[in-house]
C-alpha cells in the first residue's frame, strides 16, 4: 500500500480500476490507501448536496483563519485601474475566465498560447507569477494572491 | 393523497355524457398517475383526457421527446421535467452528461403551447433558453428549477423583464454564475404579481435597492427567500413593507448586529404574523436567530440545514419553542440532547433532517448525533414520517426500537458517514435493524440504506417493502442474490441506484422486463462488465444502456479483450424514443 504526500488532482470523479485507488483530502494534504470497499472520494461521499458541502468547508476555512470570501485585485495589462473579483464565487476556471471576459471585453483564456487571445496570469503566495489553469481549482483558491490578464507575447 | 373518484358507473354508461361533462369530471382527478389510469380505459377517454390534460410530470426527460409529449397533449400548461440521475448531486456524473432544457422549449414555442409552468431538476439551462422561454409564453406564470446549472444572472434578467404574469421564481441549490446582481432591475415597474421570490442559492451581489422596490410593489408576495448579500438592514426594510410573508429565506449578517438595527428587526418581525417558514441563516450570527423568537410558536417549517455558524446550544434554544414545527432540517450539532428537546417540544413533527456539520470527520468532536438521538426522536414524534439522518454510528437495537415506534415512516434514509460501518455495541451486520423498519413501515417508499449490510438486508427488503418506489444502496451486499431479491420482491420499485456493491452481471440481467417497469437503474463502481452490459442493451431495445466513462476523451474501444473490463458507471432507463442524440463523448449509448 501506498503512503506517500502525491495527489491526484481530479480526486472528484471516481475509480479508475486500473489503477490502485488513492483518496485524497486536501485540506489536511495527506493521501489515505483505499481498498475495494472504500472507494468514497471527498468529493461524491457522503452524499451531501453541492451547497451544503461548500457552506460547510467555508465555515471550516474560517475558523482554521482563512478568508472565505476571496476579494482579489484584477488588472488588465496597460490598463492601470484594476478591478476587483470575489473568486468564491466561481464554481472553476471556465466561470472565472467567463467572468473576466465579460468583466474586461476581451476573450481570455489560459493554458494554450494564442496570438490572438489575452493570458490569465496569477501571483502565488511566494509572490511568482504563473500560467492560471495548471493546478486543481482549490488549490488555486488558497494560493492565488492577484490576476493579471497579459498580453500573449509575454508569456 | 389517494383522491382517485371511485367511478361507479361501467365506461359505457358513462359515454352517454357529452365530453364535457366526463372532462369536468377528470378534472377532480389532479394526480397524474391517476389520470394516466383513466387514458387507458377506453380510446374515448384516452381522446378526452389528454386534451383536457394541463399538468404533466416527466421523471426522465429522455424518456420521451418534446414533440410527442406536445402531440398527445396540446393543451399543456404545466410541465414537470428531470433530467439526470440523483447521484448526479454528489459529483457521479459529468457536467456534460446531457438534461438540456433547450429542445423542450424550443419545441413548445414552436408549437405555441400555452406553457404556464415549468419546473426543472437537475437540467441543463442555457441563458438562451430562458430568454426564448419568456419570449415565447405569454401566460407564463412560474418557474421552478432544483439543482440545475449552465446559466448565469443575464438568463434571470430576461425572465424578469419579459414574464409580465411571473408570480413565481424559485431557484433552489443551483449553479448560477453571478454577473454582478443587476437582474433585479430587469422586473418593469408595473410588475406587482409576484407571489414567490427565491434567489437564496444566488453567490454574488445583489441590488438591494431594486430588491426592496420589487417586495414593495408586490402585494402578493407570501414567499420571499434572499441570498446572502442581504444585511441585516435591508432586510428590516423588507420585512418592514411585506409583513404578509408567510415563508422567509434569510442571507447572511457576520458582523454582530448593533442593539439599534436589531431592535428594528425584532419589530419587523413581529409585524410578521403570517410567517410559517424559515430558511437561511448561512454564516450567521448566533444573535440573528434570536430576533426571530416572537414569531417561533408560529413557525411550521425551519431550515437551518445551512447555519453552520450555529452551535447546539443556540439552535436547542430556538427550536424548543417550535411547537407546531411539521418539518425541520438541521445540522447534527444540535446533537442527540437536542433531537431529545425536538421530541419532547416538537409534538406535530413529520418531516425531519439532520445533516453532517464534519462530513469527512475531520473535528475531534463527540457532539453529534446517534442513534439515541434517532431513537428519541421516534419516540416522541407521533406523526413523524419521513427521515434523512446522518451519523457515525447506529446500532440493530435502535433500529428496531424506531421500527416499533414508527410504522409510518413512508421514507427513510439513513447514512452512517463510514462505510460498512457495523453496530458499533455487537459489530454485527446492520442486516436485523433495517429487516425491523421495512416489516414494520407498510407503506414505505423511499429507503436509503448504509452500514455493514449483507445480502440478507436485501432478503428483508425484497420479502417486505412492497410499496417501495425507490432503492438507494452503497457500499452494501455480498454476491448477485441480494440485488436479485429486491429485484424480484419489490414490485413497485421504479428507482434503483447502487454504488460501491458487489453486484454483476448475473444479477443485471436476470430479469430483463423488470427495467420495464421501473424509471431507471444506476450502477457505479459494481462488477457489472461491458459484456454483460451489452448483453442487456441487445436483449432490451426499448432501454437506453448507458456508460459512462473515466476520462473524457476516450471513447470506448469495441474490442472483445475490453468486454470483461468492469464498467465504471452504468446508467439504464425505459425509453419510447430510442437513442438520445445529445451524449458527450464520455457517455456510450450501447
Amino acid at each position: 500500500m501506498e503512503n506517500s504526500n502525491s495527489y491526484s488532482p481530479y480526486s472528484s470523479s471516481s475509480v479508475d480500476s486500473t489503477k490502485p485507488s488513492l483518496s485524497v483530502n486536501l485540506s489536511l494534504s495527506l493521501t489515505f490507501p483505499s481498498t475495494s470497499s472504500q472507494r468514497a472520494t471527498s468529493q461524491d461521499w457522503p452524499p451531501i448536496k453541492p451547497r451544503l458541502r461548500d457552506t460547510l468547508k467555508s465555515l471550516r476555512l474560517r475558523q482554521r483563519g482563512y478568508n472565505t470570501a476571496l476579494f482579489i485585485k484584477v488588472y488588465m495589462e496597460g490598463v492601470p485601474i484594476g478591478r476587483k473579483l470575489d473568486l468564491s464565487t466561481f464554481s472553476g476556471y471556465e466561470s472565472l475566465l467567463e467572468n473576466l471576459s465579460g468583466m474586461f471585453d476581451t476573450s481570455v483564456i489560459c493554458g494554450n498560447r494564442d496570438r490572438k487571445h489575452h493570458v490569465l496570469t496569477y501571483q502565488d503566495k511566494d509572490g511568482d507569477w504563473m500560467m492560471v489553469g495548471d493546478i486543481p481549482w482549490d488549490m488555486f483558491l488558497e494560493t492565488v494572491r492577484r490576476l493579471k490578464i497579459t498580453r500573449p507575447e509575454r508569456c | 393523497m389517494d383522491r382517485a373518484i371511485k367511478l361507479q358507473l361501467s365506461t359505457s354508461e358513462m359515454n352517454y355524457f357529452p365530453d364535457e361533462v366526463i372532462e369536468h369530471i377528470f378534472d377532480f382527478i389532479p394526480s397524474h398517475r391517476d389520470r394516466n389510469s383513466i387514458s387507458l380505459v377506453s380510446k374515448s377517454w384516452h381522446k378526452i383526457e389528454r386534451s383536457s390534460r394541463h399538468q404533466v410530470f416527466i421523471g426522465n426527460c429522455y424518456a420521451i421527446s418534446p414533440e410527442r409529449l406536445i402531440r398527445r397533449f396540446p393543451c399543456l400548461r404545466s410541465l414537470t421535467l428531470k433530467g439526470k440521475p440523483h447521484f448526479a448531486d454528489f459529483n457521479l456524473v459529468p457536467h456534460e452528461w446531457g438534461g438540456f432544457l433547450h429542445p423542450w422549449i424550443d419545441a413548445l414555442s414552436k408549437a405555441r403551447v400555452g406553457l404556464e409552468e415549468l419546473r426543472l431538476k437537475r437540467m441543463v439551462v442555457s441563458d438562451e433558453s430562458l430568454e426564448l422561454l419568456s419570449r415565447s409564453f405569454v401566460g407564463f406564470k412560474s418557474l421552478v428549477l432544483v439543482s440545475c446549472d449552465g446559466f448565469t444572472t443575464d438568463g434571470l434578467a430576461s425572465i424578469a423583464a419579459n414574464c409580465r404574469n411571473l408570480r413565481e421564481l424559485d431557484l433552489q441549490e443551483n449553479e448560477i454564475d453571478d454577473h454582478r446582481g443587476q437582474w433585479l432591475n430587469c422586473f418593469p415597474d408595473s410588475s406587482t404579481t409576484l407571489v414567490s421570490l427565491n434567489f437564496a442559492c444566488l453567490k454574488g451581489e445583489t441590488n438591494l435597492s431594486a430588491l426592496e422596490r420589487l417586495v414593495a410593489r408586490s402585494p402578493n408576495l407570501k414567499s420571499l427567500k434572499v441570498n446572502r448579500a442581504v444585511p441585516l438592514d435591508a432586510l428590516t426594510r423588507l420585512m418592514s413593507c411585506a409583513p404578509q410573508l408567510v415563508d422567509l429565506g434569510v442571507g447572511c449578517y457576520e458582523n454582530e448586529a448593533e442593539p439599534e438595527s436589531f431592535e428594528k428587526l425584532m419589530a419587523a418581525i413581529k409585524k410578521c404574523t403570517l410567517l410559517r417558514s424559515l430558511s437561511g441563516f448561512s454564516e450567521v450570527a448566533p444573535i440573528c436567530l434570536t430576533a426571530f423568537y416572537p414569531i417561533c410558536e408560529n413557525l411550521t417549517s425551519l431550515n437551518l440545514s445551512y447555519a453552520a455558524e450555529l452551535q447546539g446550544n443556540h439552535l436547542i434554544e430556538f427550536v424548543q419553542f417550535c411547537k407546531r414545527l411539521q418539518l425541520l432540517w438541521i445540522l447534527d450539532s444540535i446533537g442527540d440532547r437536542g433531537l431529545e428537546v425536538v421530541a419532547s417540544s416538537c409534538k406535530e413533527l413529520q418531516e425531519l433532517r439532520v445533516f453532517p456539520s464534519d462530513p469527512h470527520d475531520e473535528e475531534d468532536n463527540n457532539t453529534a448525533v446517534t442513534e439515541v438521538g434517532l431513537v428519541a426522536i421516534s419516540a416522541g414524534c407521533p406523526k413523524l414520517h419521513s427521515i434523512l439522518y446522518f451519523c457515525k454510528q447506529m446500532t440493530n437495537a435502535a433500529l428496531i426500537t424506531v421500527a416499533k415506534n414508527c410504522p409510518n415512516f413512508i421514507r427513510f434514509r439513513l447514512c452512517i458517514l463510514e462505510p460498512n460501518k457495523s453496530d458499533h455495541i455487537t459489530s454485527q451486520s446492520l442486516d436485523e435493524g433495517f429487516g425491523a423498519i421495512v416489516q414494520a413501515c407498510k407503506g414505505l417508499r423511499r429507503l436509503s440504506v448504509s452500514g455493514l449490510l449483507t445480502d440478507k438486508v436485501f432478503l428483508y427488503i425484497g420479502m417486505y417493502a412492497e410499496q417501495l418506489e425507490m432503492l438507494s444502496i452503497a457500499f452494501a451486499g455480498d454476491t448477485d442474490k441480494g440485488m436479485l431479491y429486491v429485484l424480484n420482491g419489490c414490485k413497485k420499485l421504479r428507482k434503483l441506484e447502487i454504488r460501491d456493491s458487489p453486484f454483476g452481471n448475473a444479477a443485471l440481467l436476470a430479469d430483463v422486463g423488470k427495467y420495464e417497469t421501473m424509471r431507471s437503474l444506476w450502477m457505479s463502481s459494481c462488477e457489472v462488465t461491458l459484456g454483460g452490459c451489452k448483453r442487456l442493451a441487445r436483449n432490451a431495445p426499448w432501454l437506453n444502456v448507458e456508460i459512462i466513462n473515466e476520462n473524457e476523451n476516450g471513447r470506448m474501444e469495441r474490442n472483445e479483450e475490453d468486454e470483461r473490463e468492469k464498467v465504471d458507471r452504468l446508467y439504464l432507463y425505459r425509453t419510447v424514443v430510442g437513442t438520445r442524440k445529445d451524449a458527450p463523448p464520455c457517455v456510450t449509448i450501447l
